[in-house]
């Protein structure tokens, strides 16, 4: 490694570190580092951290709005564990989202609905960006696939230990202890749906998440007309 | 608000004037396209951004005249360039039919980590024969000008030897490349950092500055701040002062692109229209364009 580059990664572990973001009494101890304003380089890194912290909280708004003044020591024990690897919005959102479900794992929240509040906040961020990239249709496969279906690539299934949709339609502040099966997708990125559904049909869409021949799935009239209802709520679609 | 339509001068005469294009406001653009010679374009957006926003940019490649500005090449980090990536910045380029490329002097990221922000150099000879190694490498792969814009950085590394401008003048001047002029950058550094900035302009080779950037900033205030610090947020109107900058820069230079940067409030599109017709208005008492249409 070059000298150059030493002393950029040393830069760079301080300025996305909880020294540099937060402030402390101490600057940065790495010789590296000697002689730069320190006070300069809390408001670079407290610059850099701000801007992360809108991508990750436009994404998780109601996480945030739950955890209330605990959202802070969150964020701070975040910046510690999970320094900014990508500047992309999904990432750093997948980075907190994966921070928060090993911290709950450990020591559940207060209100033990908040990991499915979370899981669904990052499936909308997610069928959002699918929306976005403009997710392909399926293409020809030939003879030997006519007849196979698949589950909409943009179609994101979420299974939730509690019924959470009145945590966001603020229609009540109870939040049953119910599983429910949510599908989420977003014909457009600004307007991602959430549909509810039943757990048959919640496993079925599981099933299809790779492409599969109708007869791999069952045999009868009514499959065959739950398959057909699924296509035209374009949870499904035919691969040809 | 006295509005000014595109300018119907030779292009050769006066630089183009226009935004950085922002797909947040997409629709916005197309609809006031009018009002702009250029837009610059983010080639990091149609290289990874999503297939609408991709489909979109390049749909304006024959409305209007586009540049190519790069925000992903972090030339200053002291690893080999990604050729990859550079490859796909060349195809953007020809496919945008862009006739320069830009990028920053300055770095974002080290293995592992990305800080998302552009960070300063130290300005020593040694750095400066990196660079310039580094400029003729994307020179050979990208096939239109290289230009270098200057940044708005925080703080400083102590072993500094060099000026900004001795250091972006010695890599343009050893490679050929270009300057992209950021004045709004100029300004906030003579703020925060005590640059001369007429200085600076003057140190600039005549016909280096190939485009400019305009923007609007705001001040930060905080305890431990010795004096309020401006920061390049791309938010709020040009200053008088930046744009004071480009009266001077005009000068000397003669750019090809004018070209305002705004990435937040971009709901205030009175503000970037306004902007576009006070850069207008700041170039026309510079040049005497063949033909003006301007309506009230």
């Amino acid at each position: 490694m070059s000298r150059l580059l030493e002393r950029q990664a040393s830069l760079l572990a301080y300025l996305t570190g909880p020294a540099a973001i937060f402030g402390g009494r101490r600057g940065p101890a790495d010789a590296h580092l000697a002689g730069i304003d320190r006070e300069r380089l809390h408001l670079e890194a407290s610059f850099s951290h701000a801007k992360r912290m809108e991508k990750i909280c436009g994404v998780f708004a109601k996480t945030f709005e739950l955890l209330g003044p605990g959202s802070r020591r969150v964020v701070r024990d975040f910046a510690t564990a999970c320094p900014p690897t990508d500047i992309g919005r999904l990432h750093n959102a997948r980075q907190f989202h994966d921070f928060l479900r090993r911290r709950w794992r450990r020591q559940p929240p207060r209100r033990r609905y908040l990991p499915d509040v979370l899981a669904c906040e990052f499936a909308l961020a997610e069928a959002r960006s699918r929306a976005e990239d403009g997710v392909a249709p399926p293409t020809a496969l030939g003879g030997k696939r006519a007849g196979r279906i698949r589950r909409k690539p943009e179609i994101i299934l979420l299974r939730c230990r509690h019924d959470i949709r009145s945590v966001f339609e603020g229609t009540s502040s109870r939040v049953p202890r119910r599983a429910i099966h949510l599908a989420i997708a977003a014909a457009d990125a600004d307007a991602p749906e959430v549909s509810e559904l039943t757990s048959p049909i919640f496993k079925l869409l599981t099933a299809l998440d790779t492409p599969r021949r109708r007869t791999e799935l069952g045999a009868g009239a009514e499959l065959d007309a739950v398959l057909d209802a699924l296509v035209a709520r374009r949870l499904v679609e035919a691969c040809r | 608000m006295a509005t000014t339509l595109r300018q119907q001068t030779n292009p050769a005469a006066s630089p183009l004037v226009g935004i950085g294009y922002r797909w947040q406001i997409d629709a916005w653009t197309r609809a006031n396209l009018e009002y702009f010679d250029v837009l610059e374009i983010t080639v990091d957006h149609c290289i990874y951004g999503g297939a609408r926003q991709r489909a979109a940019i390049e749909d304006l490649a024959g409305r209007v005249k586009l540049t190519a500005h790069g925000v992903g090449l972090s030339i200053g980090t002291d690893v080999p360039l990604d050729l990859a990536y550079l490859d796909r910045v060349a195809e953007v380029v020809d496919r945008l039919r862009a006739p320069t490329y830009s990028e920053h002097l300055a770095f974002t990221r080290v293995p592992g980590r990305d800080l998302g922000n552009l960070l300063p150099l130290p300005r020593t000879e040694a750095v400066a024969k990196a660079l310039i190694a580094k400029v003729r490498t994307v020179q050979a792969r990208v096939p239109v000008p290289f230009l270098l814009e200057n940044i708005a950085n925080v703080f400083e590394w102590p072993d500094s030897a060099l000026s900004e401008a001795e250091f972006l003048g010695l890599i343009c001047r050893e490679t050929g490349a270009g300057i992209l002029l950021d004045v709004e950058n100029l300004y906030v550094n003579a703020h925060n950092h005590g640059v001369d900035p007429h200085a600076f302009l003057d140190a600039l080779p005549a016909g280096s500055v190939r485009e400019i950037h305009v923007a609007g900033g705001i001040e930060w205030r905080a305890a431990g701040l010795k004096a309020p610090f401006r920061a390049d947020s791309h938010s709020h109107p040009a200053p008088r002062g930046a744009l004071d900058l480009l009266d001077r820069t005009l000068a000397r230079q003669t750019p090809t692109a004018i070209v305002l940067e705004r990435d937040d409030r971009l709901e205030a599109t009175d503000e970037i229209l306004s902007d576009v017709a006070r850069i207008r208005a700041r170039l026309a008492k510079t040049r005497t364009p063949a033909r003006h249409v301007a309506v009230a």
